[in-house]
């Protein structure tokens, strides 16, 4: 426990000096709601809607974090601490190279959850905005959204053979999952064929897990996007424990 | 004298080639072993074989009694390791190297009487890309050392280090080896190797082509001076190849 702590603390502050965390994860969620928020604000999400267009974009823009770290620099990281031999080295002390990848998730789910922090804080005090919903099925949601997007990316970071083509994956799986899946771009201004692609992305159906979550939908209409985080995570684990290359 | 380091006919092929060919290895406890060769030799490749990060094809690989790869965490508190390429992250200071490192073994040596010994205290705050490459291969030896071991492993020792240093280095494993430390190194100084090695093994393509101590070495060549000795013994074989 003591090591996990100290490389918890030294591994943080590394990330940090890394600088591109604080911005993809912290710094663009924030400007995505705040843009949001001053062109709809009060605006209703469609025609007759119940809900402003602001309500269901928050869970969005709430994964802006998630993908940012699940994708991007969690693969990143396993690939470069795998390219410089540093889990080689864990190999041979007591400890072993999955405590190193244990810190790194969670130094990634920290960024997630204080980018939700500061996402609603924002949210809430420029613009009002309530979750309607349940909190403990909205939280639910959001840790079932990690598992998944942080499977994905150490799976990308344990078969990828270097970093180079680490970061060809990540850009393929980042971009688009950014754009098409509803967490910068609002989905349901999507024309509908587009709609139907975007509902191939893990994020899509994790994003509408939790915008039923925040609007207080019944919980029988995100069944299949459950399903599907859930399968998700359950592949992309099982794949990375059998392939996983640690050097 | 207790055998601490026990190889066994260790073999190993890379894609159909033969790095490590039949290669026997015993280290007595407290004291110090050179593996000698040219570069792609086999050195580090026994190396790593022998601490359970290559799997070998064939052979037997003890250390202290214990299976490397089935006796990994309990081993590991007794054996540090300097690897031949730095691995470390980027950003990173040492300081803060030296702390995670501590904080992987139960018992530990202080890091910044480490430091001090090797002259490194005001740097602890520096970012470990920026030091020397003398100070980075000297920080590398403190990291194999904070564990207080029983064994350390030390691919190529000094590469890089000034006179001054490498001196330094060698009276400090010298006064380690007194405390009972036993030390596997490689090492392509041949004033090193007579300096601080009881016993070596010269590599040749994967094969041993001499073992014994460092006088053994030169007697049973035609030359006087360890460095003639190994290039005799290395280019000998290769003579006899073409």
């Amino acid at each position: 426990m003591k090591t996990f702590r100290i490389m918890l603390k030294s591994e943080l502050k590394l990330s940090l000096r890394g600088i591109d965390m604080i911005i993809f994860a912290i710094c663009m969620p924030i400007v995505v709601i705040i843009i949001i928020g001053i062109i709809y604000g009060d605006t209703p999400a469609f025609d007759g809607a119940e809900y402003t267009y602001l309500e269901p974009s928050f869970s969005a823009v709430a994964t802006i974090a998630i993908c940012a770290g699940g994708v991007m620099g969690l693969p990143l990281v396993i690939s470069d601490y795998r390219h410089k031999k540093i889990l080689k080295r864990f190999k041979v002390t007591p400890s072993s190279p999955l405590m190193i990848l244990a810190v790194q998730v969670v130094i990634y789910a920290l960024y997630s959850i204080t980018s939700l922090v500061f996402v609603y804080t924002v949210a809430r005090l420029f613009f009002g905005y309530q979750l309607n919903g349940s909190w403990f099925q909205f939280l639910g949601g959001y840790l079932l959204v990690i598992l998944s997007m942080f499977s994905i990316g150490v799976l990308v970071g344990g078969l990828a053979p270097n970093i180079k083509i680490a970061s060809v994956i990540t850009s393929v799986l980042y971009f688009p999952m950014l754009i098409f899946s509803g967490a910068t771009l609002p989905y349901e201004a999507m024309p509908t064929a587009l709609q139907k692609v975007a509902n191939i992305l893990p994020l899509t159906q994790g994003i509408k897990l939790l915008k039923a979550a925040s609007l207080g939908l019944p919980i029988e209409s995100v069944i299949f996007p459950i399903m599907v985080m859930i399968l998700f995570a359950i592949i992309c684990i099982s794949v990375s424990i059998r392939f996983f290359k640690w050097e | 004298m207790e055998t601490t380091i026990n190889v066994k006919q260790l073999s190993k092929t890379y894609d159909g080639i033969l790095a490590v060919d039949n290669v026997n290895i015993s280290v007595a406890r407290g004291t110090v072993f050179g593996l000698l060769g040219a570069n792609g030799a086999g050195k580090s490749t026994i190396i790593e074989c022998i601490l359970g990060t290559k799997r070998q094809d064939s052979g037997e690989v003890s250390i202290l009694g214990m299976n490397p790869q089935r006796e990994r965490k309990k081993l590991f508190e007794k054996v540090g390791v300097q690897f031949q390429e730095a691995n470390y992250q980027e950003n990173i200071r040492v300081g803060e190297l030296c702390e995670v490192t501590e904080s992987l073994y139960k018992t530990t040596i202080d890091y910044k009487v480490l430091l001090k010994q090797f002259g490194l205290s005001e740097k602890s705050k520096s970012l470990v890309n920026e030091l020397s490459s003398g100070q980075r291969q000297r920080l590398f030896i403190i990291l194999a050392l904070i564990p207080n071991p029983e064994i350390v492993f030390l691919d190529e020792l000094t590469t890089g280090l000034d006179s001054k240093a490498r001196r330094d280095v060698w009276n400090f494993l010298s006064y380690l080896k007194k405390q009972g430390l036993t030390i596997l190194l490689t090492s392509h100084f041949m004033d090193e190797i007579e300096a601080l090695c009881d016993e070596i093994c010269i590599l040749k393509q994967g094969k041993t082509v001499f073992y014994g101590n460092v006088n053994e070495a030169i007697l049973a060549s035609p030359f006087e001076k360890l460095e003639d000795a190994y290039l005799w013994y290395t280019e000998e074989f290769e003579n006899e190849n073409i």
